[in-house]
């Protein structure tokens, strides 16, 4: 097995250790810091994905398996050059929702998004809509993430929708609610583009966005 | 005495027309006993939902037990639901942790309709047990609203349920430990710890199992010694996995065990997406019944497919509670709400007792016409 998917499979067993190790050889064996995380990290993620998917793990192991990737991706990120870093699928700002502190569904998503080659912005938790507003018009992002881990929380959907509509922003992005307690149909009725419970789900949703923007030539 | 209570009583004892041929109390606990039934109890978890529908505010019931109990009772005498919820929140779980000048920063009132928000109290696991160790919690008991608030309402609404003759239940619920546990650190990082510092974790859960055990004492004198038969016990664990279970799952098994020997109805509260491993080892339990929710991600099932495995799994063991999602409730039609109600009802009575009852707390924002339809479809219901 090569390091890279020694790598994978380290993130996949929950060995943080071996992971951090691995890294570190891959880049003194002169592997490129973009191809470690595309083939040895976010692989790895994916994989996470499948057997969270098939029943095989949980979100224990999830949870675990994310905080390797993240402890991964800050040593990595600073190595990789601008001109070897891939073609992203788009780019995202993604916070919770205003009234809501939960970070376990974003703190799942951001990795699993950025596997899945998507530059993902993270505003953090409890943001309030003037900080969305602001974060789109810095980042100028193709897609919004709004997490919601509760019913009543899932319904601030609309407001914000509502402040990125007020500032002249909504034709730019897509807006994809994400949490236990969304609904995809409750969603567009509240004015945002899509809904989904399961980041890997989520991933090809954002795929579908990402393509609509693409028809309307919106894309960033 | 209360005042509030002898208004209400005064106005409904003896004047409520009958619904079907049982009472709500006699529905509910034929559900429990798994007992032939006039039609399917409905029993909603209408916890802060009420509030609002009685016309309050939030705020305006935070620190006034009186208008809390005057809008369960008024929304029940309204809706004629086969249970009251008391009204419960966030402070009362975990006020008595924290010293009273810090309380503000802890609790965050998100609005009128919404729920109480809370930052969690320890960031490590030391900070959490070191909580436990040093007794914080009968520290600043006294004056937090466990006993300002929750003691006042919970034996009004009792006293009601006494004067009227038991006509209804009160449901009086408690969070199980490894709901408090992940509570005080939040969930995500209790589960984290279970594989990072499992050790550690397995004495923190003690701790909070010892509290917990205590705070039973407390219920079995205030709530059963005030006539509360019917009781919710909350579980935590809902992001657990296989392994979680088997290795922690012990501490809400003793938790039940010794609520069993007091309250004779008793059952278990478990939202989310259930783990099939989690619906198993609930049959094992000395519990009456299962108030469950989502099927797990993993398995591919439709809701009444859902509704029919667990039917199965409770059969001659455990009385059925669930339907519609919360979610449905709040942003569904009430065509939708009926549907499901009926595909809950149709898929669980061959096999065992059903209670039309979500899986979690009914959303404030959840539209009145949703609560009725939920109510009329299991009221249309003939058993």
């Amino acid at each position: 097995m090569d390091k890279l998917a020694e790598l994978s499979e380290a993130l996949l067993q929950l060995d943080g250790e071996g992971a951090a190790r691995l890294i570190g050889e891959s880049l003194e064996a002169g592997i490129p810091a973009a191809r470690i995380l595309s083939e040895g990290l976010s692989s790895g993620m994916r994989k996470v994905g499948e057997q969270f998917r098939e029943g095989v793990i949980y979100m224990p192991e999830v949870l675990v398996a994310c905080d390797i990737y993240y402890s991964g991706l800050e040593k990595l990120r600073p190595l990789i050059q601008p001109g070897e870093n891939r073609q992203a699928r788009g780019r995202m700002i993604l916070g919770t929702i205003h009234g809501d502190i939960h970070t376990v569904g974003k703190d799942v998503a951001v990795p699993v998004f950025e596997a899945a080659g998507y530059d993902v912005i993270d505003l953090g938790v409890d943001v309030a809509d003037e900080k969305i507003v602001e974060a789109i018009r810095e980042h100028r992002p193709d897609l919004v993430g709004l997490g919601t881990y509760m019913t009543s929380t899932f319904m601030h959907t609309r407001e914000t929708v509502k402040a990125i509509e007020a500032a002249g922003l909504r034709g730019q992005v897509k807006i994809i609610c994400g949490g236990p307690s969304v609904d995809a149909g409750a969603a567009k009725r509240m004015g945002a583009d899509d809904a989904s419970d399961d980041a890997w789900e989520a991933v090809g949703k954002l795929d579908r966005l990402m393509d609509e923007l693409k028809a309307q030539g919106r894309t960033v | 005495m209360s005042e509030v209570v002898d208004r209400w009583v005064e106005r409904l004892k003896g004047k409520l027309p009958p619904i079907g041929t049982m009472t709500h109390w006699e529905r509910m606990a034929a559900a429990f006993d798994l007992k032939p039934m006039d039609m399917p109890a409905v029993a909603p978890e209408l916890d802060y939902w009420q509030i609002t529908y009685a016309g309050y505010s939030h705020q305006e019931i935070y620190n006034d037990a009186d208008k809390c109990t005057d809008a369960c009772i008024r929304t029940w005498a309204d809706l004629r639901t086969d249970a009251i919820w008391m009204y419960i929140d966030i402070s009362h779980q975990i006020e008595n942790f924290i010293p009273a000048e810090a309380r503000p920063k802890y609790f965050v009132h998100r609005g009128s309709k919404d729920y109480l928000l809370f930052k969690p109290l320890a960031k490590t696991l030391d900070e959490a047990i070191a909580l436990y160790e040093n007794r914080t919690f009968e520290k600043y008991l006294g004056d937090s609203r466990a006993v300002t608030h929750y003691h006042p309402h919970m034996l009004q609404l009792l006293e009601f349920q006494e004067k009227m003759d038991r006509v209804v239940p009160v449901i009086v619920g408690a969070a199980s430990p490894s709901n408090y546990a992940e509570t005080i650190v939040e969930v995500q990082q209790f589960v984290r710890w279970t594989i990072t510092q499992p050790r550690k974790l397995k004495h923190y859960l003690d701790l909070a199992l010892e509290e917990r055990l205590k705070a039973l004492d407390y219920y079995a004198d205030a709530a059963y010694g005030n006539g509360c038969r019917f009781f919710g016990l909350f579980g935590g664990a809902r992001t657990w996995g296989p392994r979680q279970l088997r290795e922690f799952g012990y501490a809400d098994q003793k938790y039940v065990e010794k609520a069993a020997k007091i309250f004779p109805y008793l059952f278990w509260h478990i939202c989310g997406h259930n783990l099939p491993e989690a619906m198993q080892d609930l049959t094992c339990w000395p519990l009456k019944a299962v108030q469950y929710d989502m099927p797990y991600y993993s398995q591919k099932l439709s809701y009444r497919e859902w509704f029919e495995s667990v039917a199965r799994l409770f059969a001659g063991k455990r009385c059925a509670m669930n339907a519609p999602t919360t979610q449905l409730a709040c942003h569904g039609t009430p065509g939708e709400v009926r549907a499901m109600v009926r595909d809950f009802v149709d898929a669980t009575t061959p096999h065992t007792t059903a209670v039309v009852m979500p899986g979690c707390e009914i959303d404030a924002f959840t539209p009145v016409e949703n609560v009725k339809a939920m109510i009329e479809a299991a009221r249309e219901r003939r058993l």
